[in-house]
């Protein structure tokens, strides 16, 4: 066996661990699609097109609700600009690959296989087979998940609208939330979301509450450890 | 139709946030301030999508506050800090909006 191989099938495997996080998030997303009206042929492009998680949650739910397309390709893309950081910090370890191979990295890039391809890079900075890890562990991340949401899209019609399966919703997001509330300027963020969020995304008009209590929230974080950082030196930062 | 033409520029937008910089390096360092911000995105974007629809029924979220969901969501949301578990949130978040549909309806 090659080392690229061994190193594809070690990153794929790596990923194992992460499906239990994977699944019912992309059953939760299945079913948004389902509940936004999308049939068969538009659930398969939408999955097939993008790999983008809460973004494509966001996207699916304000094009259910009736949000103009400038809303949805807006909020979407705001939620996904983390990319842009994820895909700065891979720069190196793609740098020799070709263009072609560089984009299909980009499409099949995750949060879950960026962290595991870093966490290899700090343990092991010498590897020179690291985009072949990569490109495992994505590959197997971006399976698992179409599986996760093609699931959710065909169980969404069995299940009865009584049980509020939409709640499901929020609970898999406050999953997701936990990590990231290190830190009192995130905390700040949180809660200005949250007040924005409740305050804004019924009233607002063609569905912009949600883009303008994210723009909000992100905001109120950043004054806030821009506060700390100049009153309590070395004070909350990560 | 609109369905495919809204998706696949979508699709072909986040393409390239993701691809851009694995593509070409700026020349110029990101601008801190953009930098900066980056930290902030994930909380304040989870945030806004829990709050409504935790606090208010109906989907897209209409102003009839929930009681059953806040007092659901906050009990998961306990839950999902304590135990940083998936399926073990979502399991109580579930269960507990039955029961309190049930008791309060």
């Amino acid at each position: 066996m090659t080392d690229s191989r061994r190193e594809f099938l070690r990153g794929a495997r790596n990923s194992v661990p992460l499906f239990l996080g994977i699944v019912p998030f992309a059953m939760v997303v299945g079913v948004a699609a389902r509940e936004a009206g999308l049939d068969a042929a538009q659930g398969t492009f939408f999955s097939l097109s993008m790999l983008a998680g809460t973004a494509q949650l966001a996207a699916v739910q304000l094009y259910g609700a009736g949000a103009s397309a400038a809303i949805v390709l807006l909020t979407a893309m705001v939620v996904n600009l983390r990319y842009s950081m994820y895909s700065l910090s891979l720069h190196p370890v793609l740098e020799e690959r070709s263009y072609i191979e560089r984009l299909l990295a980009a499409f099949l890039l995750s949060d879950q296989s960026f962290v595991a391809s870093m966490t290899e890079l700090e343990t092991n900075p010498d590897n020179p087979s690291l985009p072949a890890f990569l490109f495992g562990s994505s590959l197997a991340i971006f399976v698992v998940w179409l599986a996760g949401v093609f699931l959710g899209f065909v169980l969404e019609a069995m299940i009865p609208a009584g049980l509020s399966l939409d709640f499901v919703i929020p609970l898999a997001f406050m999953f997701l939330l936990v990590p990231h509330l290190g830190g009192k300027d995130r905390q700040v963020s949180v809660l200005a979301g949250i007040a924005a969020s409740v305050v804004l995304v019924p009233r607002l008009p063609l569905q912009s509450g949600l883009l303008v209590a994210i723009l909000i929230g992100i905001g109120s974080g950043m004054a806030a450890g821009e506060f700390l950082r100049t009153t309590v030196s070395g004070g909350e930062r990560p | 139709m609109r369905f495919y033409l809204l998706f696949g520029v979508l699709a072909v937008a986040l393409l390239v946030i993701k691809g851009l910089f694995l593509c070409f390096v700026p020349n110029r360092k990101i601008p801190p301030f953009l930098e900066r911000s980056f930290r902030y995105i994930p909380p304040a974007v989870l945030a806004a999508l829990i709050a409504p629809s935790v606090l208010y029924a109906g989907n897209p979220a209409g102003l009839d506050i929930s009681p059953a969901r806040l007092a659901a969501g906050l009990a998961a949301f306990a839950v999902a800090l304590r135990t940083k578990n998936i399926l073990i949130t979502i399991a109580t978040g579930m269960i507990l909006l039955w029961a309190f549909s049930f008791l309060f309806a």
